[in-house]
């Protein structure tokens, strides 16, 4: 399967707020845990609605969450 | 494994019984246009039951993972499905009616006609699954 171009760093912000669960981001977006898993392990891109509800429940701007790889 | 995962095997496996069990029917008895219909009608009622009391088996490991709504990515994942599983009922129902014209009778298009619908359905559950597995 060919890895999306968009890398994301769901991971690590979740560590930086207090080890959140995929589980808790998944509730506070209103998607399942599953989605939150394939999005941070990069085989699912969300829609640009989802990705701003990641970016605000961790409180930074969209770049910050996802980053476009332009030579992938 | 998801509820939605789960709901898309327990229906694959069921299907897939009874197409075997439509196969062997139609098979054994390839004219029997009126024992197709009702074998049909018993297919699609033992589907359904079957279906019943399997994902309320789920459902009650699981209350909540049930209760909660498609997501965008599951819905993406269903609407992907579907659109492999009408190009094989397209293809399915072509060689449904090739078929008539090889054989020539009611009874063997009744047969093939509901086994095409029971492929397709088929495709489209293991693409689900496949997806699934596949994280979208």
């Amino acid at each position: 399967m060919a890895t999306l171009p968009i890398d994301n760093q769901i991971r690590r912000l979740r560590f930086e707020h207090g080890e959140m669960t995929q589980q808790q981001l998944a509730e506070r977006i209103g998607v399942t845990r599953q989605t939150v898993n394939a999005i941070e392990l990069g085989k699912y891109s969300p829609s640009l609605e989802v990705a701003f509800r990641i970016a605000a429940v961790f409180n930074v701007p969209l770049e910050q969450v996802f980053q476009y790889r332009q030579n992938g | 494994m998801s509820f939605r995962e789960k709901s898309a095997w327990i229906s694959f496996v069921c299907l897939l019984l009874l197409t075997v069990a439509c196969v062997a029917a139609t098979v054994h008895h390839p004219h029997d246009a009126e024992g197709h219909l009702h074998l049909a009608l018993a297919v699609f009622g033992a589907f359904g039951l079957l279906q019943v009391v399997l994902h309320l088996i789920v459902v009650a490991q699981a209350p909540k993972d049930a209760r909660t709504p498609k997501d965008e990515r599951e819905l993406l994942i269903e609407l992907r499905a579907a659109r492999v599983g009408f190009y094989a009922l397209v293809i399915a129902e072509v060689l449904a009616m090739a078929g008539v014209h090889v054989h020539g009778s009611w009874g063997t298009f009744m047969g093939t006609v509901l086994i095409a619908i029971l492929i397709a359905w088929l495709v489209k559950l293991g693409t689900e699954i496949t997806l699934y597995r596949r994280g979208g």
